[in-house]
């Protein structure tokens, strides 16, 4: 069975291709759970103790999660003599490369300062300058026959510059791409060209201001870095070894440059999984990636799946076909078609395969939505503590997952002392209580900005800030001390107010309001910044013994969070709102309430609980790549297996490397997508199962439509054909 | 089951159009079910196929999965594949989401409830007429004293233009107008269109601020459906070998647009069946919908048509009285162009005599056509009276009061509570299950807003121990218990005591009763968790407390979707906070709301279950229901004029000159728009004579509706209208007056 210390129990394709010459250049390929990976974190491991530097080798990665494997391996005692191995995105190279060599490409690159340093936008950051920008034309009517929210519209702009940047083509054609592949109403002309302006008028301001968002990083690195002696000869001196796994799930860029490198290289080893591009709405580009194959001087395959027992086989054979065996699905590409021809063979029914199946395929239908997730955390409660399964070996996905959905099977989970643990939580950093709470004292410490917060927020800031006081005095107190004096906020005294309500509330809280308060109404001046005063009010006041925060861990982490999201901001915007003249928080505050910033979620808050089921959408967890026992599909009848993202602003196929310019997009493309979706979805889905799939079924989905998506329809027929005694899919 | 040689014939049916005409209770959901089920039988789908019903409203969906679904197991086959059943909206929801961006929508695009709308369409009125102040007095009638002018600018006024707007903006959008086009037009016509134009700015407001929260309305949903049919034919074609038959129920209210999505579904060579009844047409009023589509299918050359005549439903005396009605209308009505209000042939016929659904026993005697003229107050006493009478010596009766408006229902609602006559009003609202879980769920957060209130924490206790459902002595202490925590005004003196006062202690050294003490304490240990989950993002608060004060999976399914809700609007209106949300809640709980989804728990009515009570509804919403004894309030000269002196119109304004209405003339300057010819131009006054005429026809059809509804027995009253509102008494109906009269007439023969 498959596990991640695996150093001792190679098999024999994984063996051969570890130890390969020291000059190989390898393109191996295969299924998910065939072991690729494995072998590369070995293969990587033979290089060092044949000698290689450690620092000589480039671990090239699409994501940087997709590290796992290869930092576990290298954790391993003595592994990491001669030097640390790096480990890097694509973008992460040219964002280097761009910060180590901007002297001599940033006036070459258009940028206004070239003398002054460059300034990296985040996504965030990157959303917030968008904002700015494009706010005034919405006012003015623009974008009118679209119907989307508006920070969507904003990060559908930038996805769109990303796009032009990963796969090669300039900016400034996104309009024509778009125009050109469009069939609808006339009207959606008008958008387009709007999208344009809008991104035009976003790359001459971050020229003139030093802002590299993510597509100038990767352009200004890809059309004058690459092409400069300088740089590229640095890179090429630096990197003798290059290990470049998930290769499908990078973007054209990636390929491109890899494909010019290669000769340079010494050692190659690039892995390719069949089926995935799972991040094509990020600009990955499976096709692209398969070119690099003919470069390498050896190709591998390796056709043996380690992870799934037979009845899972059984059921990943014959979903596939009864996927394939669709009209349409003769339209799926190529590269799909063959490798699924390459590795399975047509099976003959094992005995009582029927109803091993049933065993390994486990549903229940409900009609109620809340009634499956009561079913799917029963089935996991008897799964940990009857049938001791480890909770990390127990996925809970969905095509999408609502926070009012995540929050749902969480709660369940943690009432049942169950551990669990989802990629982020279940709201936004600015939904955090505590996040709030930070924020309204700010606006109190800060009367000047005249933020005035609603009096609920100040009862329940005062409610988390103080300890010992509860909702209902929470309210009483800020009722009666909470004031506005010349359009600003005011807090009085606890002296101030009578008696009788001086008991009510009691004074031991009493004392505690007026060292917050106190707190809050010293200035200094020059003022703080902003991120150094929260840091002040979390580490002097709310962390201390008697106030809400003290030794409570998420809140700190949330402050932590807060701040750096602060900083982040005031690097990147700072110089601009102080010439003109704007408080940096009151500009924060405000950006939170309109949802442009501190969108981002808390990171990492509970990645330490490991032994726990992971709670996540299925493109998610295929992207971690790794496989488990038992997979519960939540919304088995949910269109969303089969639907790619639908965004009116950009479009993840039209503008990728393979889609021929001016053809339309028709909708036998759309069902071609959507098909290709399910397919590589389900699959890989049971590539990366061992032991057992649950379907969450019910009648009515989440919002109560019914729900009898594609996904459904052919496992039903899968179970139809089962009953009926034929090889399912056969025939 | 033996069939009706009628329905034998419907049943053969195997491919091309076919259209029906029925009449009420003929049966035409059990046909029209059968008949999918037959072909399914047939085999004759192939693997994605569909067959596609069509139907009116959310209750309908689930009455014909059921009878499907009934059909499909006796056949030994596996419910819920191989047919889908929507409304109309429904359907338009499903064609959009398919291929959003196809329409210019975002994957995650929301449709927002006709509450938001309201509320949107509230705010763009009152800009524009803040803008406007002096826009409506060119209309008003100048001999208005000055007093009453200002009375009608100030409180009638607004509620006008919010009806334009809402009138204006939906039937632009049922003919496929957007802002821009109406906006192009207006510019090159060479007549002034004043209304067109106010009723341009407040769609384009309107539109704006829907962009603004990412969403559509639900006249959006249908029109983009429609769009994405037209601009991808590709898609059209996979829709179309999707659904390869498509039967249509309630054909008589088929709109344009419905007419036109179908039709294109059906393609030319497609399977169409289409079943209505043109005298039950009540949805016609501002809208597109229109009986004709379905009269015009009917005589098309390549339609099979069919009637369904026979009804098992009424006694012979009210099948009388229905038919009745349509022939006077044919031949008697005042107004000669109002004849044709009503069809038929088919008339109603009794069931044969082996019929499965043979029709209940005559009598004549349950008839009772109250010519006595009552004061509203006095029709209400004297229906109350009946029904007091009534219930207890028939408790397993179903019994339904029928009225032409919510507000007459209240106000009989609030008469029978006053007298404790039993009564249901769920069909004056939205459903009892999304108003039971809502109005549960926001006492809760009403509760939570204002944390102090003792009154709201009784409530919630109340909500809690089921108060509104127990009984006896369960009750009687909820009801102590609910006292005891509203009388004591220092409530964290009870949740959170501190040093100086612990009421429970102190309840305890009175020497309360430990049950009492038992059932605080537990109570308070909830309160605690939900004052802890205030914090928490509005979706999670209520799916965090649903579960606490919510037991049956309905229940939590509609709490699941009202969360979903609630984020949405927080998330639309970001300045929200728990006391906003929770009115935005109680909004849901009280009023009617559309909800996408949840199409059975939504609004399956069933009459049968309120057996020995008085169900108040209006006629409309008793379509497709049926009672054993059903009274008919209110017809007099007002809800059902008939075109003659005297009568007066809901629509057309006394303040106005001439009494226009307003409405219907910004209609028609969109018609006007659209028009090619010059002797098409608008001309002002003309559309408000067709909307009068129009009214008169669909009210003498919501007439027809309210006798058919009856089983076994029909009481029919009117009142002469609210004095002071009115200038003058009003009248009973003509057609209810041409009922007496011929009843009369029957009775005295009979007895002769």
């Amino acid at each position: 069975m498959f596990s991640n210390n695996q150093a001792v129990s190679l098999n024999i394709e994984q063996l051969n291709l570890v130890t390969n010459p020291l000059n190989a250049k390898i393109f191996l390929e295969g299924a998910a759970g065939t072991g690729k990976t494995t072998a590369a974190v070995e293969r990587m491991l033979y290089l060092m103790a044949e000698g290689i530097p450690g620092n000589t080798i480039l671990l090239l990665l699409p994501q940087r999660t997709l590290a796992g494997p290869y930092t576990t391996a290298l954790e391993r005692p003595g592994v990491m003599a001669g030097g640390m191995v790096s480990i890097l995105t694509m973008n992460g190279l040219a964002q280097r490369m761009v910060d180590l060599f901007w002297p001599v490409v940033a006036s070459m690159a258009g940028f206004e300062h070239p003398e002054q340093p460059p300034v990296f936008l985040t996504l965030e950051t990157a959303q917030y300058y968008m904002a700015h920008l494009v706010s005034p034309l919405l006012e003015e009517g623009r974008f009118e026959s679209v119907t989307i929210e508006r920070n969507r519209l904003f990060s559908q702009i930038l996805d769109n510059l990303n796009k032009a940047a990963v796969v090669g083509f300039p900016y400034s054609g996104v309009s024509d791409r778009l125009r050109a592949a469009w069939i609808g109403e006339s009207s959606q002309f008008h958008v387009y060209d709007d999208v344009q302006e809008c991104a035009n008028i976003f790359r001459d301001f971050c020229l003139k201001h030093n802002l590299l968002d993510f597509s100038l990083q990767v352009e200004v690195f890809w059309k004058y870095l690459w092409e400069m002696d300088l740089c590229r000869s640095y890179l090429t001196q630096t990197y003798r070894h290059l290990i470049f796994d998930n290769v499908e799930e990078d973007t054209p860029f990636a390929h491109e440059i890899v494909r010019e490198w290669l000769p340079e290289l010494e050692t190659v080893l690039i892995v390719n999984d069949w089926m995935a591009g799972y991040r094509r709405f990020l600009g990955a580009d499976p096709d692209s990636a398969i070119r690099l194959k003919g470069l390498c001087s050896q190709q591998v395959i390796f056709t043996k799946n380690l992870v799934m027992t037979e009845p899972i086989q059984v059921l990943e054979e014959s979903l596939g076909r009864i996927l394939l065996s669709r009209a349409e699905a003769n339209e799926l590409p190529d590269r799909i078609r063959e490798s699924v021809e390459m590795y399975t063979a047509l099976p003959t029914l094992p005995q009582n395969m029927g109803r091993r199946l049933r065993d390994t395929l486990i549903f229940d239908q409900h009609h109620f939505y809340p009634e499956m997730l009561d079913w799917v955390v029963d089935r996991i409660t008897d799964l940990i503590f009857v049938d001791r399964v480890s909770p990390s070996e127990i996925v809970v996905l969905a095509p999408y997952l609502s926070d009012a959905l995540r929050f749902s099977l969480i709660d369940r989970f943690q009432t049942r002392q169950i551990p669990v643990k989802s990629y982020r939580p279940s709201r936004a950093l600015r939904e955090e209580p505590a996040m709030r709470c930070l924020l309204t004292l700010s606006a109190l410490a800060y009367p000047e900005w005249r933020i005035i917060p609603v009096k609920e927020d100040v009862a329940y800031a005062l409610f988390q800030a103080i300890e010992g006081l509860d909702l209902v005095r929470a309210q009483l107190l800020s009722e009666i001390v909470y004031r506005f004096r010349d359009g600003s906020p005011v807090l009085l005294s606890f002296e101030q107010i009578r008696s009788d309500m001086q008991s009510r509330i009691t004074y031991r809280v009493g004392e505690r309001y007026e060292i917050l308060r106190g707190w809050l109404a010293q200035r200094r001046e020059p003022p703080d910044e902003f991120d150094h005063f929260l840091s002040r009010l979390f580490g002097e006041v709310l962390s201390q013994p008697g106030f809400g925060f003290f030794q409570d861990y998420i809140a700190g982490q949330v402050a932590a969070n807060l701040i750096e999201s602060i900083r982040k901001f005031r690097w990147v915007a700072g110089g601009i709102l102080t010439e003109e003249g704007i408080p940096l928080g009151y500009e924060y505050i405000q950006m939170v309430e309109q949802g442009v910033i501190a969108a981002q979620y808390i990171s990492s808050w509970q990645d330490n609980e490991r032994d726990a089921v992971l709670v996540a959408p299925a493109f998610t967890f295929l992207m971690s790549n790794r496989p488990v026992d038992v997979q519960f599909w939540l919304d088995a009848g949910s269109q969303g297996w089969a639907e790619r993202l639908n965004q009116p602003l950009t479009h993840p196929y039209v503008l990728s490397q393979g889609w021929p310019e001016g053809k339309p997009w028709t909708d036998l493309d759309e069902v071609r997508a959507g098909q290709e979706i399910l397919y590589s979805l389900a699959l890989g889905l049971l590539h990366r199962s061992r032991r057992r799939i649950y379907l969450g079924l019910s009648e009515l989905g989440e919002q109560g439509f019914e729900a009898r998506g594609p996904l459904l329809q052919a496992l039903q027929r899968v179970l139809l054909s089962i009953d009926k005694g034929n090889a399912p899919g056969s025939g | 089951m033996k069939l009706r040689a009628s329905q034998e014939k419907i049943l053969e049916y195997t491919s091309g159009k076919m259209g029906i005409s029925a009449v009420p209770g003929s049966g035409k959901t059990w046909t029209l079910s059968k008949l999918a089920a037959d072909i399914i039988r047939t085999n004759i789908l192939n693997d994605g196929q569909e067959i596609l019903i069509v139907t009116l409203v959310n209750s309908a969906v689930d009455n014909f999965y059921q009878r499907i679904g009934s059909f499909v197991r006796q056949y030994d086959l596996i419910p819920n594949f191989g047919y889908r059943v929507r409304t109309l909206h429904g359907l338009a929801h499903d064609i959009v989401r398919e291929r959003p961006s196809l329409v210019g929508l975002d994957e995650r695009f929301q449709i927002i409830d006709e509450r938001e709308a309201d509320s949107i369409r509230e705010e763009v009125s009152r800009t524009w007429l803040h803008n406007h102040p002096q826009f409506f007095t060119e209309y008003l009638d100048p001999d208005l004293a000055d007093s009453k002018r200002d009375q009608v600018l100030r409180d009638d006024i607004p509620d006008l233009v919010q009806s334009i707007a809402l009138s204006f903006i939906r039937y632009a959008k049922d003919r496929e107008l957007t802002p821009e086009v109406i906006r192009q037009r207006l510019e090159r016509c060479p007549i002034p269109l004043p209304l067109a134009e106010i009723g341009l700015q407040l769609y384009v407001d309107y539109q704006r601020a829907l962009n603004y929260r990412g969403a559509v309305d639900f006249d959006d949903l249908i029109r983009l459906a429609l769009m994405a049919l037209k601009v991808d034919h590709a898609y059209l074609e996979r829709l179309q070998e999707r659904w390869p038959y498509i039967l249509e129920d309630e054909a008589q209210d088929s709109s344009q647009l419905q007419e036109k999505i179908l039709k294109k579904l059906v393609g030319k060579e497609g399977n169409w069946v289409r079943v209505g009844d043109p005298n039950q047409a009540i949805y016609e009023t501002f809208t597109t919908a229109n009986p004709r589509f379905l009269i015009e299918f009917l005589k098309e050359e390549d339609v099979q048509a069919h009637d369904l005549p026979e009804s098992g439903r009424s006694t012979l005396s009210i099948i009388d009285l229905a038919n009745t009605l349509v022939e006077w209308t044919q031949t008697d009505h005042p107004l000669v162009a109002a004849r044709d209000a009503l069809k038929g042939p088919p008339f109603i016929e009794p069931t044969a005599k082996d019929d499965p659904q043979p029709n209940p026993p005559d009598q004549p005697d349950g008839i009772y056509l109250v010519a006595r003229k009552f004061s509203p107050q006095e029709e209400i006493r004297a229906v109350a009276d009946s029904l007091a009478r009534y219930l207890p010596e028939n408790p397993t009766a179903t019994v339904a009061v029928l009225v032409p408006r919510n507000t007459r229902g209240f106000e009989l609602a609030n008469e029978l509570a006053d007298r404790g006559i039993p009564y249901e009003d769920g069909l004056l609202r939205s459903s009892r299950l999304t108003r039971t879980s809502a109005g549960a769920l926001g006492d809760l957060l009403d509760y939570l807003s204002d944390p102090q209130s003792s009154r709201k924490l009784a409530r919630v206790f109340e909500v809690w121990s089921g108060l509104d459902r127990a009984g006896g002595d369960e009750r009687k202490l909820s009801q102590v218990i609910s006292e005891l925590i509203r009388k004591n005004a220092h409530v964290e003196d009870y949740l959170w005591p501190g040093p100086n006062r612990n009421w429970l202690e102190e309840l305890e050294v009175s020497g309360m009763d430990q049950t009492i003490l038992d059932k605080l304490i537990e109570f308070r240990r909830l309160v605690r968790r939900w004052q802890a989950a205030a914090l928490l993002p509005v979706d999670q608060i209520v799916l965090t407390v649903a579960q606490d004060i919510l037991t049956t999976p309905a229940e939590l399914a509609i709490s699941h979707k009202l969360a979903l809700l609630l984020q949405e609007a927080g998330r639309a209106n970001p300045s929200w906070r728990l006391a906003e949300l929770t009115q935005e809640l109680n909004v849901i709980a009280r009023n009617e709301r559309r909800f996408l989804g949840f199409s059975q728990e939504e609004s399956g009515f069933n009459p049968d279950q309120f057996q020995g009570k008085a169900v108040i509804g209006t006629i409309h919403k008793a379509k497709g229901l049926e009672w054993d004894r059903v009274y008919l309030m209110s017809v007099n000269n007002y809800d059902f004029p008939s075109g003659i002196k005297g009568d007066r119109y809901l629509s057309e304004k006394w303040f106005f000159k001439g009494k226009i209405n307003l409405e219907a003339e910004a209609l028609a300057q969109i018609d006007a728009l659209q028009a090619e010819s010059e002797f098409a131009w608008y001309e002002e006054g003309h559309a408000t004579d067709e909307a009068r005429l129009n009214y008169i026809k669909e009210r003498l059809r919501l007439f027809y509706v309210g006798i058919t509804r009856a089983k076994k027995e029909l009481i029919i009253t009117w009142n002469t209208g609210r004095a002071g509102r009115t200038e003058y008494e009003l009248l009973e109906a003509q057609p209810f007056r041409a009922l007496i009269n011929y009843w009369d007439n029957k009775m005295q023969k009979g007895t002769e």
